[in-house]
């Protein structure tokens, strides 16, 4: 009895005289916090991926709102991409579409992006086991890429906060709040960074193996270029659509309604540089000469080879910056019609729901090398006439195929970016010219017709271009797809930039038709000279400087279709108020005879108006920082 | 005298081996035999000479200790009643005597002990002094008339153990025994009390019968009950703060889950359920409604003192439930001070009574079926009405069906080609059966008492059975129980408590779950492909079944889902625990401790095993011949064999310690004096920890106390204190101190009081204040640490030409903050609790508490800062008050007719007081402070356009696409936009502000009747617009929206028969202009899809049985009792598309209605 005693005792005063505060401390000393990140190499490496991760996802059809937010791409009525309902017309100040700005509605947040930039810049110095030049270069990635974030934003938002530093977590009120800085000190900002990069960043990859994708100087200085090219253009040169518009301090925040021919001078040398060092690395205009292909394949095949691959082959010789964060996998299989192979019409892994309108078709050249409204040797006004292809017809239009003029005597960009209802697609599996190659027929109840209400093209257009033509077509639902890092610039983008700008300083040239004929020659069509003065109802088109800025507009236009560049041209041209209010046509799918189906129809009617420019700011970010008022007409 | 000695001869034990019967002993047995006085007989013949020298060397000894030694030394037997040694002092002494009167004197000076010495027989007779010597009282009793009877409750239940004693001669009781039966001499014109803790005490007038049956009503106005308390237990009278209790057999349902019943049948707690899928049907109930918007919102759940979950209670039988208590305010709670704060559930299992093995066995079978299925619109017209949603938004879109295939369908032409498929008729049947047994065994004897209780559970769901499969893919949950509380006295003074608790869940069911499969019906198209195909003659050899499907089989078949494969969890929860009880009063009076160990394990883990079903689509239809074939899509990844997938794993250990000191005292009859102290320590460690944070162990330090004085059972003073330390918070803001105090008056003590105590025999007041905290405040661990992801793959990046370098990304998402700390609750409680005419007992409370440092988001931060994760901080106030009150009435008649009544009620609301939001200057709507927590902002839904036109005209609203036929919202700023600023505070909480409960229980002879009726109020949900939108794709997480499969959404008959279309512009239709993609406009949180969620329905209804005591005897049965019951019967609502208490998910697994039949054996 007594040691029971005992033992209740000593259990009470036992438990009770237990160290209280030891029992409580159970966290280890090192759990993670972000100072381990830089501590070693291997984990600044990660933060230096981090710092990457945030480069918007231009492959992906739903991460990119150049693809669906314009006119370049329409979808099923169906489809929910964010993107898309900007493009609808639904674009709003409570829930954005492609928010950059928080990182929603599609988009990545870029404000976060700009800070794990400015983390890292904080910190690299840290680091105990790198040497120097290492922690120079990554310093200098980390700075293009916080240039590249506020240049996004600003190219969609006009102007915008700058984050130099870091505000501290715990800052108070006064802090935590920025105010807008005028568009112009935005770009500067984002060309100062990138400048300040170019001293570290290595020519070109050594170690491409694992490197590929990474900054170099030629990226750096290439988007340099654009940067320049998009401060030097209409929509931020010279716009006094904004006028008078100002934040509530009284910043005039669009400082941008007086043109300035100095922007367009410094966007010519930064592009002169830029074409320079990218010529100097090797970069060369691609065209199809594999060192081993299985058959002969004739001229035209090869030509059509050479455009699609510029795009669709990884790492060929014209990507300056592919981007490895993004690869075109779920976009090939969104872009290539269903039932390309005859026996596979139950594979739905081609989506083929990407649809180019009408007006994207009509916007290639004739053979000719001209706007289809410009040669004299192309019957516009039959454009939508019949014809059935013959056998000089057969690698553009299945032989014996009735379809629209519309698709006869076009340029080779115009049969190697589109299919249609009719055209040969060459590749994915047959790879022959001499036999039977595949090709798209989509009226109602053939192959690539609309089986469903949620994949399918609503214009009976798909965008070729993306599709590498390796890719296999099996059965089931098996799509094999040759994946490439989606380009974010490749030479012939800049060769047009740096045209643009020669244009607009020095006036039509012998330089401005060397670069514009660089990008024609690999197209197949003649020369600009050539082409206006000897088949065009306007020869002297090529002598002015607006005539000839025309020029290189549909060029840049029609070179760089479906890249995720249109939308932004638009945009910096001030000629998406033109393009935007143009209905969306397409054919008409539910016809089973070829008269029928060849009706256009609208599909949608578009509009656009001067507020449309610029993204409207978040209503949320509005309510908390009052020294930030909405962008003009939200 | 003839009849007892021939009963006498019947039953004496001693017969054997006795020389001489000798007559005295005779009438001691009779005595036994009739009185049931619990004697112990010890004998002990020994064959030794009479003369022997007897020799005491008594150290510290209790009496029996004392007279044991006399009778092996003297071989005299000794007769006494147990309880009439307790408590004596000790004895310390030393003798040596031959004469066993000299020793006997020696030993008993000074106790109030009488003895006699029948020489001749070798017999001690040991008796408290009474009035009467011990002789002639028993001679006394003898001679007395015997009354016996059956003592029930109102159940109809026998009452073992209930205490019958004649008034004012307290010498004179006795106690019921395992049947309830007693039996008792008493003296004439006596009047016989009956009472036990837990009921009402009865006095009933002898007056000559010889038989009185006697119903005990437990209620809750138990004047000198009982009531448990934080760690310990008070007397009724005593209790300041506010305790609601139940008499655990209320929360007895027809149903595997004690969470459902308590809705409407505890004042103070709002429940309600919102799911009848066995397994998923916990109700969701909170104490006093929510007064937080932080991370946990519901009571701290404690069972023998031990944390647990919702789903631990939900397992509980109620009876192995010895009380049920909820505390409620600050001095009820401010002990648990570190989980406090949200109320406090109170627990105790039953522990074993002395006395023989009394089994109890109860079977019930139920029969359950949906309380109302959501009706959906027949196929013809989802196809039509399909073809209309398309074109009604694009003249020019793709029809999904062709007049050629709507009309063959209604021609029904080939079911195949053709399908109409009503998926819910393929997947659910009308009702399930569910079986449910539970037994309990208790007993002991003086040293040890033993508690054993196991049930066991099965409940099915309404899922259809592939005979073709050999598993069984309905749901199956089979949950077993198994408890044991032993309870041994070391010695006098000390107790030593064992319980050892198991609850195991083994399930089997679809691999989606119940509400999962329900939710796959609701979302797949009926006239695409019947759930599977006949076996045709190109098929004969196929083993599989040939489901149905469309489009590479990426369509949704929701048969094919369910009877593909099954899922196994199994889910344990072990609990072992050990208790101390030391009286200390050889320390000082009162004085007593307690030490309780304990520890649980927690296992779950599940296994998936299913096949990929093979699709087919019936294609190549030939119309002359009304023939089709069949057409595989999936080949190569369907599968005859079944895959294995293993499921989520998650153990658990914990421990918890608490050690008490408690004191009890009353001085000079009228200052009672109690003091607690108690330590507390709880630590807990989880197995499969997400990461390294979640990894570390739950701990927790606590020190409470309590003190009370009370004054002459009149005036009633306590304080409480916990002062806790938590692991969550920096050490700096570590501890948490949380006083509290109250005070009470019993008015009707009061000597002014008399004329009054007729009509109201008790009125008591009772106030309180005090401070509570809450230490789980976010669902993080240590908030003020920085949480850091380093393997982040989704924040990662990869290069190379072949994309074969790639490191994870570094990311956070918690930022480091010393400052966080503890959620405080400070309650105020003002109580009233009166009986009017010994027959209606009231309890009211009125309450408030201001909740502070309530942990939320810091919204002002702006996207401009980049923050990776948005920082908290301590800042949210919230206001809460309400009231509660119960009823309760009873009354029995002299005719076998007993009658109760009872009615709970239940309001509580709060505001918020403090809430970081924008300064929405001109939008002041826009702001929470002032409004309940659970309050939803929305759009004011004007109409429907009535036309593209209006629509054009109207302000903007900035939701997506919308025109004639879809909602217009209210511009409330007038800017010309709808945009969030347009966002008013709409309906009720949606947590019911009102829950209440009535009911009666009837009885007469041995039938009773009971009924509950349940309701709540003040609550508003919203029908989902996107889920319930017809032919939309709805996902309900994101691994759908990936999954590559087609959903489509059902028709509900209701929108189907009232929605805008252009040949009927009804602007005030339940469903606007039809969509076939989710119109974003529509589908914003507005007036139009909100609806009252107020109902009452009959909970439950039970009509019983009990066996005349009789007929139960030849039985050979202690009792028995026949019952039937139902749940859920009728409903009242205005709300008519599901269940209104499902509320917004309607689409789910439904409430049940239970129809039931017990039956409750005890031997």
């Amino acid at each position: 009895m007594k040691i029971i005693k005992k033992i209740s005792l000593t259990v009470l005063l036992g438990a009770s005289a237990f160290s209280c505060n030891n029992f409580l401390e159970i966290v280890p000393d090192n759990i993670a916090t972000i100072e381990h990140a830089f501590n070693m190499r291997s984990t600044a490496e990660r933060f230096l991926f981090t710092c990457y991760s945030y480069i918007p996802a231009l492959g992906s059809l739903s991460g990119n709102p150049a693809h669906t937010a314009g006119d370049e791409f329409w979808l099923p009525q169906d489809n929910g991409t964010p993107a898309w309902q900007i493009a609808r017309g639904n674009q709003n100040v409570v829930n954005s579409y492609m928010n950059y700005w928080q990182g929603n509605q599609g988009a990545k947040d870029l404000y976060e992006g700009i800070r794990q930039c400015n983390i890292f810049l904080d910190n690299i110095e840290r680091v105990p086991d790198m040497t120097r030049e290492e922690k120079d270069r990554w310093t200098a990635e980390a700075k293009f890429l916080k240039g590249y974030y506020h240049f996004w934003l600003t190219r969609m938002y006009g102007p915008i906060a700058i984050i130099r530093e870091n505000i501290p977590v715990a800052a108070g009120a006064d802090k935590v709040y920025p105010a807008r800085a005028p568009v112009s000190e935005c770009f500067d900002y984002a060309v100062e960074l990138m400048d300040e990069s170019l001293a570290h960043l290595p020519d070109r990859i050594e170690t491409e193996v694992s490197e590929m994708g990474r900054i170099t100087k030629t990226i750096a200085l290439s988007m340099k270029a654009y940067v320049l090219v998009t401060a030097a253009s209409p929509l931020f040169n010279g716009n006094s659509d904004y006028a008078g518009y100002q934040d509530p301090q009284g910043t005039n925040l669009f400082d941008i309604a007086s043109f300035d021919p100095s922007k367009w001078e410094r966007a010519l040398a930064a592009c002169r540089e830029a074409v320079e060092q990218a010529e100097a690395m090797g970069h060369r205009l691609y065209t199809f000469r594999p060192e081993f292909f299985q058959y002969e394949i004739s001229d035209t095949i090869r030509t059509q080879m050479s455009i699609r691959n510029a795009v669709a082959e990884k790492w060929n010789q014209e990507i300056i910056w592919g981007n490895t964060l993004s690869l075109s996998q779920s976009i090939q299989a969104d872009a290539t019609p269903r039932g390309l192979d005859p026996t596979q019409t139950a594979n739905s892994a081609t989506r083929g729901l990407m649809a180019p309108p009408l007006k994207i078709a009509e916007l290639f050249y004739t053979d000719k090398g001209l706007p289809i409204t410009a040669d004299n040797t192309w019957a516009y006004g039959d454009r939508y006439n019949l014809k059935i292809a013959n056998t000089e017809d057969r690698l553009h239009i299945k032989e014996g195929y009735t379809t629209v003029r519309l698709h006869y005597n076009r340029e080779p960009r115009f049969y190697a970016s589109l299919g249609f209802d009719g055209g040969i697609w060459y590749g994915q599996g047959r790879f022959n010219d001499k036999e039977n190659l595949f090709f798209v027929s989509s009226k109602k109840g053939q192959p690539a017709t609309a089986q469903n209400l949620t994949a399918y093209s609503v214009t009976g257009y798909w965008p070729k271009k993306l599709v590498n033509f390796n890719n296999v077509i099996g059965s089931g639902s098996s799509y094999t797809i040759q994946s490439y890092p989606f380009p974010m610039i490749r030479l012939a983008d800049l060769y047009l930039l740096y045209a643009e700008a020669l244009n607009e300083v020095h006036g039509p040239g012998a330089e401005v038709f060397n670069y514009l004929n660089l990008v024609r020659e690999r197209a197949g069509i003649p020369n600009v000279e050539n082409s206006w003065t000897l088949y065009s109802n306007s020869p002297g088109k090529i002598a002015s400087k607006e005539g000839m800025r025309e020029i290189i507009q549909q060029e840049r236009l029609i070179e760089l279709a479906f890249e995720g560049q249109r939308y932004w041209d638009l945009r910096r041209w001030k000629k998406a108020g033109e393009e935007l209010n143009k209905p969306i046509v397409g054919w008409d799918l539910i016809q089973e005879d070829a008269p029928s189906y060849y009706r256009p129809k609208v599909i949608f009617q578009q509009k656009f108006s001067t507020r449309d420019y610029f993204w409207p700011l978040p209503e949320s970010e509005l309510l908390s920082n009052k020294k930030m008022n909405q962008n003009p007409g939200w | 005298m003839l009849n007892l000695t021939i009963k006498c001869m019947q039953f004496n034990l001693f017969e054997k081996g006795r020389r001489s019967p000798w007559p005295f002993a005779k009438m001691l047995l009779v005595m036994k035999l009739t009185a049931m006085l619990m004697l112990i007989v010890s004998l002990h013949v020994s064959a030794g000479g009479f003369a022997q020298k007897i020799q005491l060397n008594l150290r510290n000894a209790s009496v029996v200790e004392a007279v044991r030694e006399i009778q092996n030394q003297t071989g005299y037997a000794f007769l006494y009643t147990r309880d009439d040694l307790r408590g004596l002092d000790k004895l310390n002494l030393s003798i040596s005597s031959r004469s066993i009167e000299t020793v006997l004197n020696k030993c008993f000076t000074g106790l109030p002990l009488d003895y006699v010495v029948e020489k001749a027989e070798k017999v001690v007779i040991l008796k408290r002094k009474t009035a009467l010597g011990p002789l002639n009282r028993i001679r006394h009793l003898f001679q007395q008339p015997t009354v016996h009877g059956l003592v029930v409750d109102t159940a109809g239940l026998p009452l073992p153990g209930v205490s019958v004693m004649v008034k004012d001669q307290t010498s004179i009781g006795t106690s019921t025994d395992i049947n309830g039966r007693y039996s008792l001499q008493v003296p004439e014109n006596a009047t016989l009390i009956f009472s036990m803790v837990g009921f009402q005490e009865q006095q009933i007038p002898v007056n000559g019968r010889t038989e009185i049956n006697i119903v005990l009503e437990g209620s809750t106005s138990q004047l000198g009950d009982v009531v448990v308390v934080a760690f310990g237990k008070q007397k009724k009278e005593e209790v300041v703060g506010a305790v609601t209790t139940i008499n655990p057999a209320e929360l007895k349902v027809p149903s595997s889950n004690l969470t459902t019943a308590l809705a409407g049948r505890l004042a103070g707690v709002i429940a309600y359920q919102r799911s009848g899928e066995p397994g998923q049907d916990n109700a969701d109930f909170f104490i006093r409604g929510v007064t937080t918007f932080g991370y946990k919102k519901d009571p701290l759940i404690l069972i023998d003192g031990i944390e647990l979950t919702a789903t631990d209670l939900a397992r509980l039988q109620p009876d192995d439930v010895a009380s049920f208590s909820i505390m409620k305010d600050a001095t009820a709670t401010a002990l648990y001070g570190a989980r406090g704060a949200n109320g406090v559930i109170l627990i105790t299992t039953k522990e074993g009574k002395e006395g023989k093995a009394a089994i109890t066995v109860r079977l019930e079978n139920s029969i359950s079926t949906p309380t109302r299925d959501v009706e959906l619109a027949d196929p013809i017209t989802y196809m039509r009405l399909h073809n209309e949603a398309v074109l009604t938004r694009d003249p020019l879109g793709i029809l999904p069906y062709s007049d050629q295939k709507i009309e063959n369908t209604i021609q029904g032409v080939n079911p195949y080609v053709f399908p109409v498929t009503d998926w819910k008729k393929e997947l659910f049947k009308d009702y399930t059966m569910n079986q449910r047994v539970n037994m309990n065994v208790s007993g002991g004897g003086s040293v040890a008492r033993y508690y054993v209780a196991g049930s066991f559970n099965q409940d099915n769901g309404v899922l259809k059975v592939d005979q073709r499969n050999n598993f069984n893919n309905n749901i199956d949950l089979k949950s077993y129980t198994l408890r044991s509380n032993v309870n041994v006295n070391l010695t006098p003074i000390t107790e030593m408590v064992i319980r050892l608790s198991g609850s195991f869940d083994d399930y089997t069911g679809p691999i989606d779950g119940g509400a999962g499969l329900y939710r796959k019906v609701m979302r797949t198209n009926p006239v695409m492909f019947p759930a599977y195909y006949p076996v045709d003659e190109e098929h004969r050899y196929v083993q599989h079944t040939l489901f149905g499907n469309f489009e590479d089989g990426r369509y949704l078949n929701p048969y094919a889902d369910m009877v593909r494969g099954y899922m196994n969890y199994s889910r344990t929860n072990l609990g072992a625990q050990l208790e101390f009880k030391q009286n200390l009063s050889f320390l000082t009076e009162g004085l007593k401790a307690r030490a309780l160990m304990n520890t649980s394990r927690y296992v779950y883990f599940d296994v998936t095993r299913a096949y990929n079903p093979f699709y087919y689509h019936a294609g190549s239809y030939d119309k002359v011949n009304n023939t089709y074939r069949l057409q595989l899509f999936n080949e190569d990844t369907g599968t005859e064999y079944l895959n294995y997938q293993p499921g989520a794993k998650t153990v658990n250990s914990s421990f918890y310690l608490e050690s008490a000191l408690n004191y009890d005292r009353t001085f000079a009859d009228k200052h009672t004096l109690s003091g607690l102290l108690v330590f507390m320590l709880r630590s807990s460690l989880t197995g499969n920890a997400e990461d390294l944070q979640q990894s570390l162990p739950f701990r927790n330090v606590g020190l409470a106390g309590r003190a009370t004085y009370s004054y002459d059972n009149r005036y009633f003073a306590e304080f409480n204190f916990g002062y806790n330390g938590s692991e969550r918070f920096h050490h700096t803001h570590r501890y948490g101190f949380f006083p509290s105090a109250g005070l009470a008056w019993s008015v009707s003590n009061e000597a002014f009081w008399e004329p009054l105590k007729q009509a109201v025999p008790s009125l008591r007041l009772r106030g309180t204040y005090g401070l509570v905290g809450n230490d789980a405040i976010g669902d993080g661990r240590f908030l003020y640490l920085s949480n850091v992801n380093m393997n982040d793959s989704g924040r990662g990046g990869v290069f190379g030409t072949d994309n074969g370098y790639s490191r994870d990304g570094i990311s956070l998402s918690r930022y480091a903050d010393p400052n966080i700390t503890w959620e405080t609750a400070a309650k105020t409680n003002i109580g009233l609790e009166m009986n009017l005419f010994d027959q209606i007992d009231i309890q009211a409370d009125y309450f408030t508490e201001h909740r502070t440092n309530i942990l939320m988001q810091r919204t002002a931060t702006p996207a401009t800062m980049g923050l990776l994760a948005q920082p908290h901080a301590n800042i949210g106030e919230v206001k809460g008050k309400g009231i509660d009150f119960s009823i309760d009435y009873n009354k029995a008649f002299q005719n076998s007719f007993w009658l109760q009544g009872r009615v709970n009620f239940t309001y509580a609301t709060s505001k918020y007081l403090v809430y970081e939001e924008p300064a929405y200057d001109e939008a002041p709507w826009k702001l929470h402070v002032g409004f309940p927590v659970g309050q939803q902002w929305g759009y004011i839904a004007e109409r429907l356009f009535v036309d593209d036109e209006e629509a054009l005209k109207s302000p903007r609203q900035n939701f997506g696409e919308y025109g004639g036929g879809d909602i217009k919202f209210h511009d409330v700023n007038g800017d010309g936009q709808i945009t969030a600023l347009d966002q008013v505070p709409i309906g009720y909480p949606t947590t019911p502000e009102i829950v209440y409960g009535f009911g009666f229980s009837v009885g007469y002879r041995a039938f009773d009747l009971s009924a509950f009726f349940q309701g709540l109020a003040r609550e508003s949900f919203w029908i989902d617009a996107s889920a319930t939108a017809p032919f939309v794709a709805y996902h309900y997480n994101d691994a759908e929206a990936n999954s590559g499969i087609i959903y489509q959404n059902a028709l509900l008959q209701a929108y189907a028969n009232d929605h805008w279309s252009e040949e009927n512009r009804n602007l005030y239709a339940l469903w606007p202009r039809l969509s076939s993609t989710n119109n974003n406009n529509n589908s914003q949180r507005s007036t139009w899809f909100m609806r009252d969620g107020l109902f009452l329905r009959l909970k439950s209804v039970e009509l019983g049985y009990n066996l005349p005591p009789a007929v139960a005897q030849r039985l050979k049965v202690k009792t028995l009792r026949l019952y039937a019951s139902g749940t859920n019967l009728m409903t009242w609502s205005k709300f008519k598309l599901w269940d209104v208490e499902m509320a917004g998910n309607g689409l789910g697994y439904p409430i049940q209605k239970v129809y039931n039949l017990g039956l409750l054996v005890s031997f």
